[in-house]
């Protein structure tokens, strides 16, 4: 896309002008802040501000204003000798800093940004397999909304216990279904009782359930048939069996156990069989362990009593893609990688060629089947590229059915050969100059989806309906309902909040008796669900994911946090506005950001600085580890870390995130509210120095909240995550003002997320997209 | 000439040749093909099972001893009269739960009780599967234990319309206790399972040509930056290709991959055709010597095959029901048991037409097939005198020969086939059963 002829004006004038000269905003060696900073600065931070190596070995660029940039050059430079750099001195060489290289704008200037040719991530990869393939079976299809629980039919006698039926004959017995109903979770003991003792006997009956499952996050997920009894199930394939336990071993109950791997975001058909026969007792339980819970009887809320279509689902093992940059994208290429699409791409092509039938719609006696399977071929290569097929590539899909051995044969070949294909694997490849309604629609499914357009995306691309902003957004506006923009958003949310680490948490089981696996997959579930309900409610409202006062909590939850009787399942309950802001002070996060007895306000108030401030933070210089034990025993948590970087090397980057972890000292190590540490009244109070020298007094974790929400650098750093996760490339290859702009509509919105996932996702959408008016374009 | 527009690639030249890149395993660091040792005298053993019992006075000849008469049943064995030994008296002793049919099936080869359970026969208790592991799975176990005899699959579960259903009356492999082993009864993925990796491999490298002049000509068309990623693609394809022909020098299949008949549909009227498929991918596995122990099992127990193809339009088991005297039963019974002969018989023909590897004589000469069935008569559900013939040839056994026993336990019967291959136990499945040890078959 970046052909030489777009290359900024700005850019090849500067290449021409003599050094020295001031041009256009461009500051040089003239400026009078370059002599100060040829004296006190270049030693460690280079001529140009790219860092030297043992000194300060990273660049001097970042987002402070300029009056900000001042302050803290007055205050902390030189970091040997403080207070040599202030007043006019530190003005005039923060102005030349800030022109010559530091600001965004100058950034922008010296490497301007572009967007970067990028594959398929891996997590994208995925679900682009899983719609490509289910392009075939009717398109994604979003679970029904409302009735939970498994569809049952319980019937009189064991179905199959005298087997008639065979694969060659033509007999099959009929289920004698007595009842039928909705089963909320299969978690039933039967005893040695009937299910109903006036439609069927105790010795024998049999159950069928049937319905799919919702997965709430991508990984293995492994399910657990509980019974004494005989009982099968499906998953997601309607002709393999996932358990079979239809024959007993004794009376014993067993626990037969197989693992998947699954798409977070997506549903999947299940149906579970079980039967009795004389049998002394009856019972059956359903469960799964899914990833980052613990074993439980499937709940109520991932049940639903309609079986959706199957989905591919590719559990190749790929590397971990990039995230050097602070997000996930597709920049690099690996022999892992390629090895990995490759094994993927085999297993695709074995699953069309068993599946040929049923994806082309062709049966295997029909007369006209290699035409039609040129068809589907030619068809499936387009879905995988996005767009139709130029002749030179429909003659080659075409080509394949010449000399393969069998249509077969040709099939598998066109699909490894498309899967292998950069117009796969790389969705825009920058061939033209400018994008057409069919790279519109690539990018408006990558953006929303993570996946390829569908149906709906590829008429309007074809009809020309992509060109305007208004008809992209249109397509926006409907994509945003889809349960595949959730699981996105989903992502996004794991990274903001660096659930990664929350996997990792094990606290001492003497600090905190009964704070086990049971106890954090339920905080996990909680924060999500806490998540899901702002995100996806009618206001969608940022400030509310930082303000609630309230926790989503369970029973045994509401035990350990302090609240009595809360009802079943998960239901919201009220704090003292104090004592709980939203994610800010949500339980998970703070037992994440704490060790395992103690509470770590470095860890907290580093989270709180970057990923909820969006102040930017350089890595510490020297590494300090925390050892508790070298500290006066009498301490508080806030009298050590004190201490501990009470360093002025230390204390330039610890003057703001010391006083926003001490506000969650108020939570020990498990995210429970107290109010003493050692035996000492906790003091959560403090005073945070601000960007524009401002000194911000915060009293706990409510203020730094309230901060969050009414800051537009912390409205920034939230709309420019969000821009990353979504897009996968720098928002500056957008414009220099994308993100300033979308700050501003969100804003306007009060705060909607789904509006600024909407914008993000238009703006990037139509790129460099030719305005409609010629005269509007020449300008 | 661009590549789109050419009806041919190189590959596909070479392909239509005949010179494909075939006979190697799929992309480097996977085991070879056929995960073979030296050559060396290799020892088989084969089990086939066909269900519902046979009709005794078609089967069993009068005479005993080295001259013997073939009846109806047996004459497909006609060629192979000196490598066969028929074995009368063998008895599958095992009571306990379950119907003679489970039983008769899942007793056969552990030669031990069947746990209990909550399948239903058409009498008896209900039951669950076997208690023990099966011969076959005894012996792979002994061979892949040792270097000089591991092979790449141990034992292979071949299968000719076996329904699509998991219960003691369809499984005759165990593992163990409670550990069914399904046999594979389509042909395409036994094919899959035998040369999956080298067909993928071929059609993978029928592509990469392909892939890299479409990865050259996208490249072209980018700026320097964007085009960085995609030449550092492109040398990844490079590298495979490279991989790939390198490793087409190794692994070189003493017997060609067989050429499947793609459509054959795996439907009942289809059996005869899956059948002779089927066999021909087993010798054919045996000849690359994936393996030296194999089950191939027709149906189940209880099946109901109808045999559309021999003009019987009855299921199978429906028929063994019917009373001796019902003369049309008896004979559609009688034409049901030879054909299952004739299948016995192909196999046998093809192992002896098949050079042994090692050079010496043909693979019929070192591998035992065993015939057997769950029942020794369909309508009396008798697990007495089970139909057992033993075609091939192995150490301490001599051939050509019809030998009457009293009622000795096939527990006995399967302890003589461990030792014949060299696997020295002392006794199988149930051991109050193996009193008197191996049968004298020399």
């Amino acid at each position: 896309m970046h052909l030489p002829k777009r290359l900024h004006p700005l850019l090849l004038i500067s290449l021409v002008l003599p050094f020295g000269a001031v041009q256009g905003g461009e500051v040089t060696a003239a400026h009078p802040g370059a002599a100060i900073y040829q004296k006190l600065c270049v030693d460690c931070h280079g001529p140009q501000g790219e860092g030297v190596a043992a000194e300060y070995n990273e660049p001097l660029t970042g987002e402070r204003s300029l009056a900000a940039l001042t302050k803290r050059i007055a205050r902390t430079m030189p970091e040997d000798d403080p207070g040599v750099l202030v007043g006019d001195d530190a003005a005039q060489v923060a102005a030349y800093i800030y022109e010559a290289f530091y600001s965004p704008a100058a950034q922008a200037r010296r490497n301007p940004p572009e967007i970067d040719l990028a594959r398929l991530t891996a997590p994208q990869f995925r679900t682009t397999i899983a719609d490509l393939i289910g392009s075939f079976r009717g398109g994604f299809q979003a679970p029904a909304k409302g009735e939970h629980g498994l569809k049952a039919r319980y019937s009189a006698r064991p179905r199959d216990a005298k087997p008639e039926e065979e694969k060659t004959g033509e007999v099959k017995k009929k289920e004698d279904v007595r009842f039928e109903r909705v089963d909320k979770q299969v978690a039933l003991a039967f005893g040695s009782e009937s299910p109903d003792p006036a439609t069927m006997s105790a010795e024998q009956f049999s159950v069928r359930w049937e319905g799919s499952v919702l997965a709430e996050e991508t990984g293995v997920y492994e399910f657990v048939l509980k019974t004494e009894n005989g009982a099968r199930l499906r998953l997601n394939d309607q002709k393999k069996l996932l358990i079979d336990g239809w024959v007993t071993a004794g009376s014993e109950v067993r626990e037969e156990k197989k693992s998947v791997f699954l798409l977070g975001g997506r549903a999947y058909p299940l149906s579970l069989e079980f039967f009795k026969y004389k049998d002394k007792t009856a019972s059956i339980e359903l469960q799964w362990k899914p990833p980052h819970g613990v074993l439980e009887t499937i709940p109520e809320r991932h049940l639903i009593p309609q079986q959706v279509r199957p989905t591919l689902v590719v559990s190749t093992a790929f590397p971990a893609d990039d995230r050097s940059v602070g997000y996930e994208r597709g920049t690099g290429v690996s022999k892992d990688w390629h090895q990995a699409t490759i094994v993927a791409a085999v297993a695709v092509a074995d699953h069309v060629e068993e599946n040929l039938a049923e994806l082309s719609g062709v049966k295997p006696e029909a007369p006209d089947r290699i035409p039609r399977l040129r068809d589907f071929a030619r068809r499936f290569v387009e879905t995988a590229f996005r767009r139709p097929l130029t002749e030179e590539q429909q003659c080659f899909v075409e080509s394949q059915f010449g000399f393969a051995k069998s249509p077969e044969i040709a099939i598998k070949r066109v699909v490894l050969f498309a899967l292998k294909s950069p117009h796969f694997l790389y969705p825009e490849l920058h061939e033209r100059a400018e994008p057409d309604g069919y790279d519109v629609a690539t990018r408006l499914a990558l953006s929303m989806w993570d996946s390829l357009p569908d149906e709906a995306l590829l008429r309007a691309a074809g009809e020309g309906k992509l060109q305007t902003r208004e008809g992209v957004a249109t397509e926006a506006n409907r994509m945003l309902r889809d349960p595949r923009t959730r699981a996105k958003l989903n992502g996004f949310f794991h990274h903001w909040l660096d659930l990664e680490r929350a996997e990792s948490i094990s606290k001492d089981p003497q600090a905190f008796p009964g704070f086990d696996e049971a106890v954090l997959a339920d905080l996990r579930t909680s924060l999500a669900l806490f998540i899901d309900q702002v995100v996806w409610s009618e206001r969608a409202d940022f400030r509310e994911l930082l303000q609630a006062d309230y926790l989503l909590l369970n029973e045994r939850l509401a035990k350990f946090y302090g609240k009595g009787e809360v009802g079943p399942g998960f239901q919201r309950v009220a704090f003292d506005p104090k004592e709980r802001a939203g994610v800010v002070t949500h339980p998970y996060l703070m037992s994440a950001l704490a060790h395992n007895k103690l509470t770590s306000p470095i860890h907290r108030g580093v989270f709180l600085t970057r990923n909820v401030l969006g102040i930017t933070l350089k890595s510490p210089p020297n590494a300090v580890e925390f050892e508790d034990s070298k500290f006066d025993p009498s301490f508080t948590m806030r009298e050590k870390v004190t201490e501990l970087t009470r360093d002025t090397s230390c204390m330039g980057c610890h003057s703001v995130i010391n006083p926003l972890g001490f506000t969650l000292e108020q939570y020990d190590a498990i995210g429970r509210w107290r109010t003493e540490d050692n035996h000492k009244p906790v003091d959560a109070g403090g005073e945070l120095p601000m960007d524009d020298g401002e000194i911000v007094r915060l009293t706990g974790a409510r203020d730094v909240a309230d901060l969050a929400a009414r800051s537009e650098d912390a409205q920034r750093a939230f709309v420019r995550q969000l821009f990353h996760h979504t897009v996968k490339q720098d928002a500056a290859a957008f414009g220099p003002n994308t993100l300033d702009a979308l700050r501003r509509s969100f804003s306007a919105s009060e705060f909607n997320i789904q509006k600024l996932l909407t914008e993000i996702t238009i703006i990037s959408a139509t790129k460099d997209l030719p305005t409609p008016d010629p005269q509007l374009a020449r300008k | 000439m661009n590549p789109l527009h050419s009806p041919l690639n190189r590959r596909q030249f070479l392909r239509n040749l005949g010179i494909s890149a075939a006979a190697l395993p799929f992309l480097a660091g996977l085991p070879s093909l056929t995960g073979a040792p030296l050559p060396q005298r290799r020892q088989r053993v084969v089990i086939m099972f066909s269900p519902n019992g046979t009709l005794p006075s078609q089967f069993w000849p009068d005479q005993e001893g080295a001259d013997f008469e073939f009846k109806s049943i047996l004459k497909p064995l006609e060629p192979f009269r000196d490598r066969t030994l028929l074995l009368n008296g063998i008895y599958n002793k095992i009571r306990g739960d379950g119907d003679s049919h489970m039983r008769g099936m899942s007793c056969l080869l552990t030669a031990s009780e069947l746990l209990p359970g909550n399948i239903q026969g058409g009498s008896d208790n209900p039951a669950g599967w076997a208690g023990s592991i099966s011969i076959d799975q005894e012996i792979k176990n002994f061979l892949q234990s040792r270097p000089e005899t591991r092979t790449r699959f141990g034992s292979l579960e071949f299968g000719v319309a076996v329904p699509d259903r998991a219960d003691p009356w369809t499984r005759m492999s165990y593992a163990g206790a409670n550990q069914p082993i399904a046999p594979v009864d389509n042909p395409y993925d036994m094919f899959g399972k035998l040369y999956g990796q080298m067909k993928d491999k071929e059609s993978l490298v029928s592509v990469l040509d392909d892939v890299r002049d479409d990865l050259n000509r996208v490249s072209s068309k980018l700026s320097a930056r964007d085009k960085m990623l995609l030449d550092r693609h492109l040398s990844l394809v490079r590298d495979l290709e490279q991989e790939l022909q390198n490793t087409d020098a190794d692994a070189a299949l003493q017997h060609p991959v067989p050429e499947l008949d793609p459509s054959i549909e795996l439907v009942n009227d289809n059996t005869p055709q899956i059948s002779r498929m089927q066999i021909d991918l087993l010798v054919n596995s045996l000849a690359n010597d994936m393996t030296r122990i194999a089950t191939l099992q027709f149906m189940r127990s209880v099946g109901q095959a109808r045999m559309r193809w021999l003009g019987i339009e009855e299921g199978h088991h429906t028929l063994s029901h019917d009373p001796d005297g019902k003369q049309e039963s008896q004979d559609k019974l009688q034409r049901i048991n030879t054909w299952f002969c004739g299948e016995f018989a192909y196999l046998a023909k093809r192992l002896s037409e098949t050079p042994e590897p090692t050079g010496e004589g043909n693979m019929l000469d070192n591998t035992l097939l065993v015939w057997t069935n769950e029942l020794g008569k369909g309508n009396s559900h008798t697990l007495d005198n089970i139909p057992c013939v033993i075609v091939g040839g192995g150490p301490g056994f001599k051939m050509g020969r019809s030998l009457k026993f009293d009622k000795v336990a096939h527990n006995r019967l399967w302890l003589t086939l461990a030792n014949a291959m060299g696997h020295p136990i002392q006794t199988f499945g149930k051991a109050s059963l193996c009193e008197g040890g191996p049968l004298q078959l020399s």
